[in-house]
């Protein structure tokens, strides 16, 4: 089994999840990397994926597990045979399959464009309910792990799996109470017990 | 300048599939500009244009001689009005560098419904749509090519050039001769005027097909730039061939395409091997017009199958009646089979040549069914030239023994026959192009009579829409008078006529009724010997094949392949199967 974490930028942010996945099966298909499939009629190659990003999100942070066995080195391979802005940034062998799906907890994100505001006071909010994009009322507060500036720019992690946040439609949130548009929104780090 | 997709961020997410417009295509080549910067234009969606295999030839041949060939697809709705609004110019995929910054833009026609889209392209590139708007002044050249391109007149206005017939050369040969002149210089038409395959719609040159005959040493790209999302024919395709041996009377591929040229089973392996390694993907489609045809298919089957990676499949599109063979199609491992009667009765078979007779369809199927297919696919065509009620009573009774082979044993699944009803559409450069087309009436009548049929019960009917149908009888019999009704039609909002959702009746019959354009006078029947608007374009057939194909059609004589002899169709000194070497 080979872990990796591979970057979502230059255009490819706007792949859907299902191209990805196409995409990251053609890229190791291209660099001559077996990838075992499932048993039964319709096998299927065993990769797998982090939780969906939104589309539009750029990511430094993905992470994808590939039942496989690679002989040269994984990242030179990948690199050489992906799409741009799907390149593999680190990687490492393991035993078992760290199921970044329910392993990673929270990601860490950063933005542009929101004006300067006080991130204590939003921080030590007891609760903020939002209505989401399926119209149910929430409440975000527990979700949002951090929130500060750093270097400049504002830096937060929020929840991932099953209370997970979007990253894009928390910013809009801030956007609806502080101004501003944002820009540049990209996943710096994904924590998790397996993340590297 | 380019255009950066960060600034398009609220636009690319409000759209679908966004992935269409971001370029970034693994295989797609680290672009440059050069002396001649070209953008291919495909006037469809992305999905659709990505599985073109003619634009990928283009490119390739204009990038082997050192310049840039970028490409650009028609954008759906949503993005296209999100560009015109924010007023983002519409832009090539690899530079992002907009349409109007090229030297020349060249369109692809792969069927007559994408005109509109040609002139919706030039606008959101902000590009005047005639030649006349654009006369000296810094716009880039326009093209168009490909099959619709044998008959340019309903464009002619719009055009710069025309390429017709083969593009492996012609269009890299424009490219030099541009470089060579210091742009469009008159010497530069001049030179170019004189090429086979180079029609100028200003000059109405009499032009003669571009033909290039050693498939073998052809241009063809050794790897394709794998789409971002999955596109209508997401795999390898090589052409095991180009033209076909059969001539239905019909058919248009059938007699632009001549002659044929097939690709030697070494070339193909190669090909193929090269592209399922530069691409990653899984499944090789050999094309071609009839592919059941190509005379070494066997050898071709067998060594694909040892050259190919291990899981790597073999789809065979376009596979003819009688040349279905149990024993490859098992290995396609497809449940579903297709075949192209196109007419129900013997007697309307021969009379548009369509050499296949009831028995060997039967067997086919038979032998189909025999190995686990439980679906049959039919095409037919209503509405051809000699047309009676036996041969529509034909299609129902075809449907009636296929369902008799079916229960002639035990079967595990339950058998789905479709049939596709279409319109015959006359076409250019076939010996139906004198022909009328059948009236709205007719068709009806028709349709109603085989849905009456008791053998039809319980198979599931397609037709194709009318409306649809006369207008690209219109577009590809018309003349330069039509230039104005497409204008006005685009005007009207009229783009993506092919996709049945969007096509807008109104702003096309408004379109004709403005210009004053009666479209029935393209429908007509026309006279033998009535200047056609397609007789500046010499396809290398000649008009007294079509004539004396057109007498045999009506006394239901079939003509036969190419390989059995020599029919003499004027192409017989380019002809390796007229040389007796196939």
């Amino acid at each position: 089994m080979i872990s990796f974490k591979y970057t979502k930028t230059d255009g490819a942010e706007y792949l859907s999840h299902l191209d990805l996945l196409r995409h990251i099966d053609r890229t190791l298909r291209r660099a001559g990397i077996k990838v075992r499939t499932s048993e039964g009629f319709h096998p299927h190659p065993k990769i797998f994926m982090n939780n969906p990003l939104g589309l539009g999100v750029k990511s430094v942070a993905e992470y994808c597990a590939v039942d496989c066995e690679c002989e040269g080195d994984f990242k030179e391979l990948f690199n050489a045979n992906s799409p741009s802005g799907v390149k593999c940034l680190d990687f490492k062998v393991t035993d078992e399959n760290p199921n970044f799906a329910n392993t990673i907890e929270s990601c860490t994100y950063t933005a542009q464009g929101i004006p300067h505001f006080d991130t204590k006071e939003y921080m030590s909010r007891k609760s903020i309910i939002i209505t989401d994009k399926r119209g149910r009322t929430v409440d975000i507060a527990p979700r949002i792990l951090s929130l500060e500036y750093q270097n400049g720019a504002l830096t937060f992690t929020l929840c991932c799996g099953q209370n997970n946040l979007r990253p894009d439609l928390f910013t809009e949130i801030l956007q609806g109470e502080f101004g501003g548009q944002a820009f540049g929104l990209i996943k710096t780090h994904s924590h998790g017990k397996y993340t590297f | 300048m380019t255009v950066n997709l960060d600034n398009l961020k609220n636009l690319l997410l409000s759209v679908e599939k966004p992935s269409r417009y971001t370029g970034g295509e693994f295989g797609f080549p680290e672009l440059k500009e050069s002396a001649f910067n070209f953008c291919m234009c495909f006037p469809d969606l992305y999905e659709v244009g990505m599985s073109n295999l003619g634009i990928k030839i283009v490119c390739e041949s204009i990038r082997a001689r050192g310049y840039t060939a970028d490409c650009c697809f028609a954008p759906y709705k949503d993005f296209g009005a999100g560009l015109k609004n924010s007023g983002v110019p519409l832009y090539s995929l690899g530079l992002k560098k907009p349409l109007g910054e090229f030297d020349m833009l060249g369109f692809s026609l792969q069927f007559e419904l994408s005109y509109t889209n040609v002139l919706y392209m030039l606008d959101l590139a902000g590009i005047p749509l005639t030649r006349e708007e654009r006369k000296g002044k810094n716009y880039p050249l326009i093209a168009v090519g490909g099959p619709c391109a044998v008959n340019p007149e309903p464009l002619a206005d719009f055009v710069d050039i025309v390429f017709v017939g083969d593009g492996e050369n012609v269009d890299a040969d424009v490219a030099d001769i541009y470089v060579k002149c210091g742009g469009a210089t008159e010497e530069f038409y001049k030179c170019i005027s004189k090429l086979d395959g180079v029609y100028l719609p200003e000059l109405r040159n009499k032009t003669k097909k571009a033909l290039v005959n050693d498939l073998d040493g052809a241009i063809f790209p050794h790897q394709f730039a794998v789409p971002n999302c999955e596109s209508v024919h997401d795999r390898a395709v090589i052409e095991v061939m180009r033209g076909c041996y059969r001539g239905c009377r019909f058919c248009q591929a059938g007699f632009i395409y001549r002659p044929v040229r097939p690709r030697s089973v070494q070339t193909l392996t190669k090909q193929a091997c090269s592209l399922i390694k530069h691409t990653g993907y899984d499944e090789v489609s050999m094309n071609s017009l009839s592919t059941g045809d190509y005379p070494h298919l066997r050898e071709l089957i067998r060594n694909l199958k040892e050259n190919l990676p291990e899981g790597v499949t073999l789809a065979l599109p376009s596979l003819r009646v009688d040349s279905f063979d149990g024993d490859f199609a098992q290995d396609a491992r497809k449940i579903s089979l297709t075949f192209a009667p196109e007419a129900g009765s013997q007697r309307l078979r021969d009379v548009i040549n369509k050499d296949v007779t009831e028995e060997e369809i039967l067997k086919a199927v038979q032998s189909a069914f025999d190995i686990g297919y439980s679906a049959v696919k039919l095409y037919f065509m209503l509405g051809l030239p000699t047309e009676n009620d036996e041969d529509i009573d034909g299609i129902a009774r075809l449907c009636a023994l296929i369902k008799g082979c079916y229960r002639s044993k035990p079967r595990k699944k339950q058998l789905r026959i479709s049939v596709s009803l279409s319109t015959f559409i006359p076409k250019p450069f076939t010996p139906f192009q004198w022909e009328r087309q059948a009236s709205d009436k007719e068709i009806d009548e028709k349709q109603a009579r085989l849905k009456s049929s008791p053998h039809m019960k319980g198979v599931i009917l397609s037709t194709s829409d009318k409306f649809v149908s006369r207008l690209e009888a219109v577009l590809a019999r018309g003349d330069r008078r039509l230039c104005k009704v497409l204008r006005l039609a685009y005007q009207n909002g009229c783009i993506f006529d092919g996709w049945d959702k969007e096509l807008n009746k109104d702003g096309w019959q408004k379109a004709f009724e403005s210009a004053g354009i009666d479209p029935a006078d393209y429908t007509r029947k026309f006279a033998e010997d009535e200047v056609l608007p397609w007789d500046i374009i010499d396809i290398g057939v000649t008009k007294q094949y079509f004539l004396s194909e057109r007498k045999r059609a009506y006394a239901a004589a079939v003509t036969g392949s190419c390989l059995q002899s020599c029919k003499g169709c004027g192409l017989m000194k380019v002809c390796k199967a007229a040389e007796g070497k196939i």
